[in-house]
C-alpha cells in the first residue's frame, strides 16, 4: 500500500507544477500560428493608434476641440500615474489630486518667486512632490484598505484647507497666474505644442509601466495586491516596495500637475486640490482596466471626453456631478475589473478554447471556493476538497 | 484668552463634540457589520438637513417635525442599500470598492442636491434663531442647544439599543466575529442591513440637527466627511465608545483652537491627529483592533 501512494505522489509531482507554469505563459504561447498573428494585429492597433494621437492636433475642426484634446490628454497622463500605485499593489488612492495640485502649486511658485525657466521649474516641482510624498507614503502605508483611503483623501482636503488660507503664500481663493513658458505663441499653436508635450509625458509613464511590469519589482507590488500576508511571509519586501511605487506615482502626478500648470496658466484650490479629480483618476483607471498597460489610457479617452461634452451640454448644472456618480456605480458593480479584460473575454469566447490553466487571481479563486462552499452545508471548501 | 472665553469655547466644544459623536457613531456602525466606510455618510447628512429646510420652507412648522418622516425614510434607505448595492460586490475587494460606491452615492446625492434646490447657500430662520442662554456666563444659543440634545439623546438611544436589546445583543455579535455570530444563529445578513440603517438614521438626526443653526450648500459634505473619518480612525475603526471619546476630544480641541488660530486653520487639528495616530497607534486608540487590516 504505501509503495503504491508512493509511486502516485511520485507521479503526480512533475505534472502539478507544470500546470501552472503553462497558464503563467499565457494562454496563447503553446500556439505558434495564433502568437504571431496576435503579435501583428497588436502592432498594426498600435501603430494605428500612435498615428491616430499623434495625428489629432491637425484633424481638430477647430480651437476648442483642440483644447478638449489637451485636457484629454492631461487626464490620460494623470490615470496612467495613479495606475502606478492602483493597478500595481491595489492600493486604491482618492487623494492622488494632492500630488497633482502640489506639482501645478510648485511649478507656479517656483516660477513667480525664483524666477526659474518654466521647464527647469516643472522638474524641480516633481522632485519636491516626491520630497513631500515620502512621510504622507510611510504614514499612509502602515494601514491598509478603507484606513489608506481615509488618510488620502485627508491629505488632499488638509491642502485644500491650507492653499485656501495661506493668501500670501498660494494666493488663497483669488488664484496663482502661472507664467505662461512661450509667451508669444498664439492660443492655437500653444494647445499644438502642449499636447504633444502631454503625449510625451505619457509615452514615458507607459514605458515605465512596461518596464516595472516585466521586473522583479513589478511581480512582487503584484504579489502585494493579490494576498499582501502571504507576499511578506515569501520575502517581498512589501513596505519598502509600496513606498517606492506610491513615489513613483507620485512623482509622476506632479510632473502633469506641473505641466497643466504651464498649459492652463491659472490655478484654483478648488479645482487643483479636488477630491472630484482624484476620483475621476481612479475612474478612468477602473473603467479601462487597472491591470493592463492602456487601461487608464483608455477610461481617460472615454471618460475624459464624456466630461467635456458634459461641460459644453450642461454647463453650470450640476448634472455633471450625477453622471460621473453614476458612471462611477456602474463600473464598481457591473465591471470592476475594467473593459479591457471583459472585452478580451468575449474575444476570447469566439477564438480557439485553451486548454491550459488559465492565471486566476485571489480575488476570483476565492470567489470561487465561497460559491463552492455556498453549495454544502457545512460552508468548508477544504473539507469538501477532501 | 480670558477665563469666560475659555469656558465658552469649552462649552462650545462640547456641542460640537455631541454632534461629531453621534455621527461618527453611525460611520462605525457600517463599518463594524460590513466593513465599509461609508463615504456618503455625510452627504446623507447635508441631504436629510436639506429635506428640513424645504419641509420648513414649505409648511412652515418646525424643522424638527421633519424627522418623522426623515428617520424612518433613511432607515429603509440604508436597508435597501445595504441589500441591494453592497452586498452586490465582491467579498474579498469589499472593502476597497465599497468605498468607491458610497463615493459615487455622495457624488449623486451632490450633484442631485445642487440640481433641484440649484447651488444656492441656504438657512432656515427660526423665531429662536437668535436666542441665547446665560450659562455661568457662558452665552449659548439655544438652537446650538438643542442640535446637541437632539444627538445626546439619540446616542442614548443607540446605547440603549445595542446594550439591552436582542437586536442590539445579535448586531454586536455580528460586529465582534460575524462566523461565530452565524454559527450560534444570528441571521447576520439581515442584522448587517438593519445595522445600516441604524446607521443611516443618525445621519437623518444629524442632519436636522444641523439645518438649525448651520448654512446648508451641496458641497458641504466634504467638510464633514474628513473630520468623521478622522475621528473613527483616532478612536480606533470599530470601536463605538471610543469614536465618541476622539469626537468630544477633538472637538473641544477645535472649539479652543478656533479662538487663537481662526477656523480654517482649527480644521487642520483632526488631520494632524489622524496623521499622528496613524504614526503612533496605527490600530487607534481605543480598542479597535480591526483597524489596521481594513
Amino acid at each position: 500500500m504505501r509503495n503504491a501512494s508512493d509511486t502516485e505522489t511520485v507521479q503526480r509531482g512533475p505534472k502539478d507544477p507544470k500546470a501552472p507554469k503553462a497558464g503563467a505563459e499565457g494562454p496563447a504561447a503553446p500556439r505558434g500560428g495564433w502568437l504571431t498573428l496576435g503579435r501583428g494585429i497588436r502592432l498594426v492597433a498600435f501603430v494605428a493608434c500612435a498615428a491616430l494621437i499623434l495625428s489629432f492636433p491637425e484633424m481638430a475642426p477647430n480651437p476648442y476641440v483642440l483644447s478638449a484634446g489637451v485636457v484629454v490628454a492631461s487626464y490620460a497622463c494623470t490615470a496612467t500615474a495613479w495606475n502606478f500605485m492602483g493597478g500595481f499593489t491595489g492600493y486604491i488612492s482618492l487623494g492622488h489630486a494632492a500630488f497633482f495640485g502640489l506639482g501645478a502649486y510648485g511649478t507656479g511658485l517656483l516660477i513667480r518667486d525664483l524666477s526659474m525657466p518654466s521647464f527647469l521649474a516643472w522638474l524641480v516641482a516633481g522632485a519636491i512632490v516626491v520630497l513631500i510624498a515620502i512621510p504622507v507614503g510611510i504614514a499612509a502605508l502602515r494601514v491598509r484598505g478603507a484606513s489608506f483611503v481615509i488618510v488620502s483623501i485627508s491629505f488632499v482636503l488638509i491642502l485644500l484647507l491650507v492653499s485656501q488660507a495661506w493668501k500670501g503664500f498660494t494666493g488663497g481663493s483669488n488664484g496663482l497666474v502661472v507664467p505662461r513658458p512661450f509667451p508669444d505663441m498664439l492660443r492655437p499653436e500653444h494647445h499644438r505644442v502642449f499636447f504633444y508635450l502631454f503625449v510625451a509625458l505619457l509615452a514615458a509613464m507607459l514605458l515605465v509601466w512596461w518596464l516595472i511590469d516585466r521586473s522583479r519589482f513589478g511581480t512582487g507590488l503584484k504579489a502585494v495586491r493579490e494576498d499582501e500576508d502571504k507576499a511578506q511571509a515569501l520575502g517581498v519586501p512589501t513596505r519598502n516596495y509600496k513606498l517606492v511605487a506610491y513615489l513613483i506615482s507620485a512623482f509622476f502626478t506632479g510632473l502633469a500637475g506641473g505641466m497643466y500648470a504651464l498649459w492652463f496658466g491659472d490655478l484654483d484650490p478648488i479645482f487643483q486640490f479636488s477630491i472630484l479629480l482624484g476620483s475621476y483618476m481612479v475612474l478612468m483607471a477602473l473603467l479601462g482596466g487597472v491591470r493592463h498597460l492602456y487601461g487608464p489610457l483608455l477610461g481617460a479617452v472615454i471618460v475624459g471626453s464624456a466630461l467635456e461634452y458634459f461641460k459644453l451640454e450642461f454647463g453650470d448644472t450640476q448634472l455633471h456631478l450625477v453622471a460621473t456618480a453614476v458612471l462611477l456605480g456602474i463600473v464598481v458593480l457591473f465591471t470592476p475589473d475594467g473593459l479591457i479584460p471583459a472585452a478580451r473575454d468575449l474575444v476570447r469566447r469566439f477564438g480557439p478554447q485553451d486548454s491550459s490553466i488559465r492565471e486566476i487571481t485571489a480575488a476570483e479563486l476565492l470567489e470561487r471556493n465561497r460559491e463552492a462552499a455556498g453549495d454544502t452545508p457545512e460552508g468548508d471548501p477544504k473539507e469538501e476538497e477532501r | 484668552m480670558s477665563g469666560s472665553l475659555l469656558f465658552q469655547s469649552l462649552v462650545l466644544g462640547v456641542l460640537l463634540g455631541g454632534l461629531n459623536a453621534l455621527l461618527a457613531a453611525g460611520l462605525t456602525l457600517y463599518f463594524g457589520v460590513m466593513r465599509v466606510v461609508m463615504i456618503a455618510h455625510s452627504a446623507f447628512l447635508i441631504l436629510a438637513a436639506y429635506l428640513a429646510w424645504y419641509f420648513n420652507q414649505q409648511t412652515g412648522l418646525d424643522p424638527l417635525l421633519s424627522l418623522f418622516v426623515t428617520v424612518p425614510l433613511f432607515f429603509v434607505v440604508g436597508i435597501g442599500m445595504q441589500r441591494l448595492l453592497i452586498t452586490r460586490l465582491r467579498p474579498a475587494t469589499l472593502t476597497m470598492m465599497s468605498v468607491l460606491l458610497t463615493f459615487a452615492i455622495a457624488l449623486f446625492i451632490e450633484g442631485m442636491i445642487g440640481f433641484v434646490w440649484s447651488g444656492t447657500q441656504r438657512r432656515i430662520q427660526l423665531p429662536y434663531s437668535g436666542s441665547n442662554i446665560e450659562f455661568f456666563g457662558a452665552r449659548i444659543a439655544v438652537v446650538k442647544l438643542i442640535a446637541f440634545g437632539l444627538a445626546a439623546v439619540s446616542l442614548a438611544l443607540l446605547y440603549v439599543i445595542l446594550k439591552k436589546s436582542r437586536f442590539g445583543q445579535a448586531l454586536r455579535a455580528t460586529i465582534q466575529h460575524p462566523e461565530a455570530a452565524k454559527l450560534v444563529g444570528v441571521k447576520t445578513d439581515r442584522i448587517a442591513g438593519l445595522g445600516f440603517g441604524l446607521g443611516l438614521a443618525t445621519a437623518a438626526v444629524g442632519g436636522t440637527a444641523l439645518s438649525l443653526d448651520a448654512t446648508i450648500y451641496p458641497s458641504l459634505h466634504w467638510h464633514w466627511i474628513g473630520p468623521l473619518m478622522a475621528i473613527i480612525v483616532v478612536g480606533g475603526l470599530g470601536s463605538i465608545p471610543g469614536t465618541a471619546i476622539a469626537a468630544m476630544v477633538l472637538g473641544i480641541g477645535q472649539s479652543l483652537l478656533q479662538v487663537e488660530i481662526g477656523t480654517t486653520w482649527a480644521q487642520t487639528l483632526f488631520y494632524v491627529a489622524l496623521f499622528g495616530t496613524l504614526m503612533l497607534r496605527p490600530q487607534g486608540f481605543f480598542g479597535g483592533r480591526l483597524a489596521q487590516r481594513f
